[in-house]
């Protein structure tokens, strides 16, 4: 019987069969795998994007429950959309195409609460002390409630550009606009950002 | 000039040289404004997500699985009520009435037993069809050799022939009207003729 976390694959001229353990393959292979009904392979590719997708889910509503709402949803799409996913990409810029369409979508739906500073697990360690951690905890959460305050498309710019290192090119495809919007939205945000904080919150 | 929106971004992320812009030295307005940019992109840079518990990945992955799972068997669901016995059998027998109705030239015809078109109604009738145009249902209807014999015998029925023949059923509008007193009967009389009256009645 063939073990849950192999992929068998078609050997030369199909006459043989190779059995590879599915931690080894790369993310093509696992899509395939997965297209194959392994459903083992989508975990794995859920083990490697989920911190990713999470953060990026995070950036967007500034809040953990609903960001860990979104990154499910965005996984369970991504599952759902397997078949369509075109291999142009790679499979982690396909995630967080589909993250910026499911998180523009649910925060246009509604407006997200942000989380209280009491909430926040993040603790820096640079921090010389106690009170310099909460002014930086503090700042950050201002910085936090700002981004989540802009325009969504700008709001998406900058996280995707800003936080996940993205071009403009691969913005402008995940959010189906040009490189000329793109910047306009990054130009435009960066903006709105200095005018939230203002010239004590930079 | 001041520098546009794309030049600026290109500058601040330094994907262009200011020295290559002789515009940036002069304007002091577009310097600040650059500076600006470059201070804000810094401090959105410098804010980390907050890191969930080492537990958190794990509930996550699960919580996909899961909802993966449910995903699958909703769609399981779906598509085994649509295709039931007592769903797909009615669902077929419409369909295929949409596509017997869609394809037959004239439709009118399947309700009403016509014959076809391409056989030639009796001269009599034919006679009688084409002094009722143009209306083309009522030619139809002229042609029906079933319709036409009930024409032919109820041609001299009065009334009270067809009530006695059980013709006005009870309930209906027929049988309202033979049941009605002499005053019941006078009013309607009276609004029948009051319709007919009026222009264009």
């Amino acid at each position: 019987m063939e073990s849950p976390l192999t992929w068998t694959f078609p050997g030369f001229w199909q006459m043989a069969t190779v059995d590879v353990p599915l931690e080894s393959l790369d993310e093509r292979a696992l899509v395939d795998a997965c297209l194959a009904g392994q459903r083992e392979a989508f975990d794995l590719i859920v083990e490697r994007h989920r911190r990713a997708v999470y953060q990026l889910c995070y950036r967007f509503v500034a809040n953990h429950e609903d960001a860990s709402d979104l990154a499910q949803d965005v996984f369970v799409r991504a599952y759902r959309g397997l078949r369509k996913f075109r291999r142009q990409s790679s499979i982690g810029t396909w995630l967080y195409r589909i993250g910026v369409n499911v998180c523009i979508n649910r925060v246009s739906a509604r407006t997200l609460p942000t989380e209280p500073i009491a909430e926040r697990q993040f603790v820096d360690p640079k921090a010389d002390s106690g009170s310099d951690r909460l002014l930086q905890s503090e700042r950050r959460a201002k910085v936090r409630a700002a981004i989540a305050q802009l325009p969504r498309k700008q709001r998406a710019t900058l996280i995707l550009r800003v936080y996940h290192e993205m071009s403009h090119q691969e913005i402008a495809d995940a959010l189906g606009s040009s490189v000329g919007a793109v910047k306009a939205n990054f130009f435009h945000a960066l903006g709105n950002l200095r005018k939230l904080l203002g010239p004590e919150g930079l | 000039m001041h520098l546009t929106i794309e030049e600026f971004v290109d500058v601040a992320e330094g994907a262009r040289s200011e020295a290559s812009l002789p515009h940036v030295s002069a304007c002091a307005a577009c310097r600040e404004r650059l500076a600006a940019m470059r201070t804000a992109i810094r401090t959105a840079a410098a804010d980390d997500v907050p890191e969930p518990s080492p537990l958190f990945w794990k509930g996550l992955s699960a919580r996909v699985t899961e909802a993966i799972d449910a995903d699958l068997a909703a769609r399981r669901q779906w598509w085994a009520a649509w295709t039931r016995p007592r769903v797909l059998v009615p669902l077929s027998a419409v369909a295929l009435l949409a596509i017997v109705v869609a394809t037959t030239p004239n439709p009118n015809a399947l309700w009403r037993g016509a014959t076809p078109a391409t056989t030639s109604p009796p001269a009599e009738t034919t006679a009688r069809a084409a002094t009722i145009e143009p209306a083309s249902d009522m030619v139809d209807l002229a042609a029906d050799p079933l319709l036409t014999l009930v024409s032919d015998l109820s041609a001299n029925m009065d009334w009270e022939s067809a009530a006695a023949a059980g013709l006005a059923e009870r309930g209906s509008a027929d049988h309202a009207v033979t049941h009605m007193n002499s005053d019941e009967l006078r009013a309607l009389k009276k609004l029948l003729q009051e319709e007919l009256a009026r222009p264009g009645a």
